[in-house]
């Protein structure tokens, strides 16, 4: 190989992903680290403000109001996609007909393009035309009809909902992946040995997935924190941004108030408590694994 | 398989679980599809009524308010240049990041790291730098401002699919290739990219459907109308329509059934992309 890996082939070869990777991810983000910095809406030059974005973003009650929502999105996530994306991974490993048009299925949502995703689950949560109040008006059970979405209170859980339909096949599938790797005679000597189905389940079966578990959280612990499209057209983080998550309100703020300064510090901060969400997650993970 | 679950009862019982989940999943898109045959009084005054008939009017108005098929050529366009680019050159840069010789190991290593850092950094922190660019670079509300992020937010992946293949090909093949007299550029052309087909399928279906669906970049790169792609026409819909949501869904359903037809002929590259970044270790 080495006569083909001369400087200049080399040279070749890497320059234009490397040019284009280096303007347009790194050099972004210290632009987003420097705007963070000023204050700035766009007309004349930013002016230099030090960390106040930062100190503001604590003082922000909408910013407290996003943290909580993104949350309530995220407790939701978590336990539903786990749990369910296990059990349904699980049903699957019963070889029955229908399988694989059951698995594509669940799936689809996954790939339809996510501002559709908020179009198609508008017209279900609508308080007025939506499908699950006039459902449940027909059914005689007006008491239990809700505002949804647009109110002050269930929009986040709304939002849980949606990126659980939408998440699901995908997290299926990896759980899928992951029970696929445990051999098969692990289990064809634990049954010589008499252990029951349930047994199975906890003492083989969860323990030997517990790396596709972390997996799956953090898949989910990233994709919560990149919900956007489906919550511009659910609510658009209204009213008054009340239901705004985290990237919804640091994107209003940034783009529709035209605050660049401080929508940059609020994306910052987000980009972080992600980071140490996965990193606390890891480390949990792998002190258990040690013990 | 596994008998973990043994009985004849028991598996019933999963059976129809499992055809529940999958009906529930389906309702929103079979609600969507049935509504879009509705006329607006009808969806207003009894929401929950089945479409009297299948009337294909929605979708010629939905045809006439919007410029769906510009949409689809915009979005297509964008595409081709975004994903061939970044299919060029990703492939290049990871065939010298696995398989070339550089005079200093630790620097190939550390360029390959930093090619992946760009898995961990959220798409939210670039929109304002990106936006920023393109005014400097004067491509801001054309389609090169879309191209070039698009590009850029591609090649960790891309890196990451294409170095953990070629790791894995046997040296006698180009041994033999240099053999026969083989220069750099025929090496990549004739004997690699001929056995890396499936992984750059699996590359171009998945990076085809991310700029299918990319909407955040779109909505502040792009402000022409005669310039929109799919995901940010669709996100204009309801402004277009004001009060008529017959044609908001049918506008809605253009969009999806063909994605579901295109998901429906490449399911298998697209579930490997998505598993293959999420399982990346």
């Amino acid at each position: 190989m080495h006569w083909l890996s001369k400087k200049k082939n080399l040279i070749i070869m890497m320059t234009p992903t490397l040019t284009i990777y280096t303007v347009y991810i790194v050099a972004a983000v210290f632009i987003a680290v420097y705007y963070s910095l000023t204050k700035y809406s766009g007309i004349g030059k930013p002016v230099f403000y030090g960390i106040k974005n930062y100190i503001r973003v604590f003082e922000d009650r909408f910013f407290w109001i996003s943290l909580k929502n993104t949350f309530i999105v995220l407790v939701i996530s978590l336990i539903f996609l786990t749990v369910l994306g296990f059990l349904i991974a699980n049903i699957f490993r019963i070889k029955r007909r229908g399988n694989n048009l059951s698995k594509a299925l669940v799936f689809s949502p996954a790939i339809i393009s996510p501002i559709i995703v908020g179009i198609i689950w508008l017209y279900i949560l609508d308080p007025e035309i939506g499908l699950l109040n006039s459902a449940l008006q027909s059914l005689g059970l007006e008491s239990w009809m809700q505002m949804w979405i647009g109110g002050t209170v269930l929009s986040p859980y709304m939002y849980a909902i949606v990126f659980i339909w939408r998440q699901l096949g995908y997290i299926t599938t990896i759980f899928v992946a992951g029970l696929n790797m445990i051999p098969g005679e692990v289990y064809e000597s634990a049954e010589i040995d008499g252990a029951s189905g349930w047994q199975r389940m906890f003492h083989i079966t969860i323990p030997m997935v517990r790396g596709t578990i972390t997996i799956v959280m953090l898949l989910v612990i990233t994709g919560v924190f990149k919900i956007f499209e489906f919550i511009v057209q659910l609510t658009n983080g209204g009213p008054n941004h009340l239901s705004e998550s985290l990237v919804t309100y640091s994107y209003n703020i940034t783009f529709l108030n035209g605050e660049y300064g401080y929508g940059m510090a609020l994306a910052m901060i987000t980009f972080v408590i992600t980071l140490i969400l996965s990193a606390l997650y890891n480390f949990a993970t792998r002190d258990k694994e040690g013990a | 398989m596994t008998n973990s679950v043994g009985s004849k009862g028991a598996r019933l019982v999963l059976s129809v679980i499992l055809a529940v989940i999958t009906i529930v999943t389906m309702i929103p898109l079979i609600w969507m599809f049935l509504m879009s045959f509705k006329t607006n009084s009808e969806i207003y005054s009894t929401p929950l009524s089945l479409p009297t008939g299948f009337s294909l009017e929605n979708y010629s108005r939905a045809l006439e308010t919007l410029n769906i098929g510009r949409m689809y050529v915009n979005t297509a366009y964008v595409a081709l240049m975004a994903v061939g680019i970044a299919l060029v050159i990703s492939f290049m840069s990871s065939y010298a990041l696995s398989r070339m010789a550089f005079r200093n190991l630790n620097l190939q290593k550390a360029l390959n790291q930093y090619l992946l850092l760009g898995l961990m950094i959220s798409p939210f922190i670039l929109l304002f730098p990106m936006y920023h660019i393109s005014v400097v670079t004067s491509t801001y509300n054309t389609f090169w401002a879309l191209i070039m992020p698009y590009i850029a937010t591609q090649l960790s992946f891309n890196n990451l699919l294409f170095v953990n293949f070629f790791k894995g090909i046997p040296v006698e093949v180009e041994e033999a290739a240099l053999i026969d007299g083989c220069n750099l550029p025929q090496m990549c052309w004739h004997v690699i990219a001929p056995m890396t087909k499936p992984v750059i399928f699996t590359v171009v279906i998945f990076n085809i459907l991310y700029v299918w669906n990319e909407y955040p970049l779109a909505s502040i790169l792009i402000r022409k109308p005669e310039l929109y792609t799919l995901s940010m026409g669709a996100s204009m819909f309801k402004g277009a329509y004001s009060v008529d949501n017959a044609g908001i869904v049918a506008a809605s359903v253009l969009i999806i059934v063909p994605q579901l037809i295109f998901y429906g002929f490449f399911q298998r590259y697209i579930v490997d992309g998505m598993t293959a970044g999420a399982v990346k270790g």
